[in-house]
């Protein structure tokens, strides 16, 4: 479904991805885990064709049209209400406003639909960038960061809704620097350190490898065997 | 034709929710009521049209090239731009959606500026032909303007020396030869040259505007080509 071969991105004289390259499968929920600056977002942007690599392939099986996107940066327009920022997306994707009214059902914004963005917290700012990320049933979906600086609480709430759009069929591909998240919901992880692959497979596989299983399997115990650094 | 139509719907609602761009379409003609009623009218050394004409080649220069940059650099610094561009929005499609916003309230605020001109019919429709044609050329250059600069304070302060070039060089230029012969170039000039006679026909002034909207389509396809809708 994803995939990207040797990938090599440089800014100036800084490469900040060095031979990258990893395959995510139909259906599948895919952790790209690393510290802040590690790569992850620049990942993404060149999979969504913001970014063009400087070396290597990368291939999407889908349209941009199938592919929805949370961001770090949620680019929503603060003077409009929730719904006003989903019906600009209804009216490209040319499908009806009850899916906007309804996607903000899912991620609990359902009362908040005639609230100006500006006044919404950062968790239901969050919630909208999901809302409309996934507004047009997209067959993958790209989170950025998606509980980045949430309480656990806004954060289960939206794992439990990424969790049900991969049972819904979805391909998803996230990226964290929270192990935790990863473990609890990645079926496979690749660990990238300063823009290089240091480990990938799946979470308990990976941790036992290293040595890394407590009463739960144990990622940034890895992180900090493969690359001397923690994660704070 | 979705995109233009979302973006179109879209900014006409932020539009009317953003007081510090909704006031430049309505200070300017609400000045020019004020000054036409309580200077002019009565006043046998001013023309009646003269603060009309006056406030609609600033609003033609000032307000519509800061609204245009205002918006596209608020939408690049808070990368709206970018869910835009990968859910399938062509720049063009962004652009005009955009544009046809400023250009229809424009179109409204140069109503205005009609009425209190007091202008006879034929009159009315040379002057609105001179103030659309006049907002094309503002709404390209604020377009290039939004999209060269990195953020919308640096847009604010890269459009003002065009914006009061623009907007207050014909308002001198009546006061001074030298500067009316050089200010003859300039699109927002030619709203003054219209009212001044409106026997001269629209020809000479439609051509200079049309000619600087070729040189400021040029300057926007290379503001483009550096930078994109991105950033």
């Amino acid at each position: 479904m994803i995939s990207m071969n040797n990938i090599v991105k440089k800014f100036g004289s800084q490469t900040v991805l060095s031979e990258v390259s990893f395959e995510v499968k139909q259906g599948e929920m895919f952790g790209l885990l690393g510290r802040s600056g590690a790569g992850k977002t620049t990942i993404i942007n060149i999979l969504t064709n913001q970014l063009k690599p400087d070396g290597g392939s990368h291939k999407i099986g889908v349209t941009s049209y199938e592919t929805g996107l949370m961001l770090d940066e949620d680019g929503l327009y603060d003077r409009l209400s929730c719904l006003d920022n989903l019906q600009v997306f209804a009216t490209i994707y040319g499908i009806s406003d009850k899916n906007s009214k309804d996607a903000l059902d899912k991620v609990g914004l359902g009362e908040s639909a005639n609230k100006a963005v500006s006044q919404l917290s950062k968790g239901m700012r969050q919630r909208l960038a999901l809302a409309r990320a996934i507004l047009h049933n997209p067959k993958v979906l790209f989170l950025d960061e998606p509980t980045g600086g949430l309480d656990p609480n806004t954060a289960q709430g939206i794992h439990k809704l990424i969790q049900g759009l991969q049972k819904q069929g979805a391909t998803i591909f996230l990226t964290t620097h929270n192990m935790d998240e990863a473990v609890k919901l990645c079926d496979r992880v690749l660990l990238l350190h300063k823009g290089k692959i240091v480990e990938q497979g799946v979470p308990t596989e990976i941790c036992e490898r290293h040595d890394a299983v407590k009463t739960v399997p144990d990622l940034e115990k890895v992180f900090i065997k493969m690359t001397g650094e923690g994660l704070s | 034709m979705k995109s233009v139509q979302a973006i179109f719907v879209k900014q006409s609602k932020d539009m009317i929710k953003n007081f510090s761009v909704l006031i430049m379409f309505v200070i300017f003609p609400l000045v020019a009521f004020v000054m036409t009623h309580f200077v002019a009218r009565g006043n046998y050394d001013i023309p009646d049209t003269m603060f009309t004409t006056m406030m609609a080649s600033i609003f033609s220069g000032m307000a519509l090239i800061q609204a245009a940059c205002g918006v596209i650099a608020e939408d690049r610094e808070k990368k709206s731009i970018r869910f835009l561009v990968i859910a399938g929005v062509k720049p063009l499609a962004y652009l005009a959606g955009i544009g046809g916003v400023i250009l229809i309230a424009s179109l409204i605020s140069s109503l205005a500026f009609g009425f209190i001109g007091g202008f006879a019919r034929d009159e009315f429709i040379a002057f609105m032909l001179v103030m659309m044609s006049g907002a094309i050329a503002s709404i390209i250059l604020g377009a290039t303007i939004g999209v060269y600069a990195n953020n919308a304070q640096a847009a604010s302060g890269l459009s003002l020396p065009f914006a009061v070039i623009l907007g207050f060089a014909p308002m001198v230029a009546q006061f001074n030869e030298r500067v009316e012969s050089f200010v003859g170039f300039f699109y927002t000039q030619q709203i003054n040259v219209v009212v001044n006679d409106f026997t001269a026909g629209l020809a000479h002034p439609l051509t200079v505007i049309w000619l600087n909207i070729a040189v400021l389509a040029v300057l926007f396809i290379l503001a483009y080509a550096k930078k994109g809708l991105g950033s």
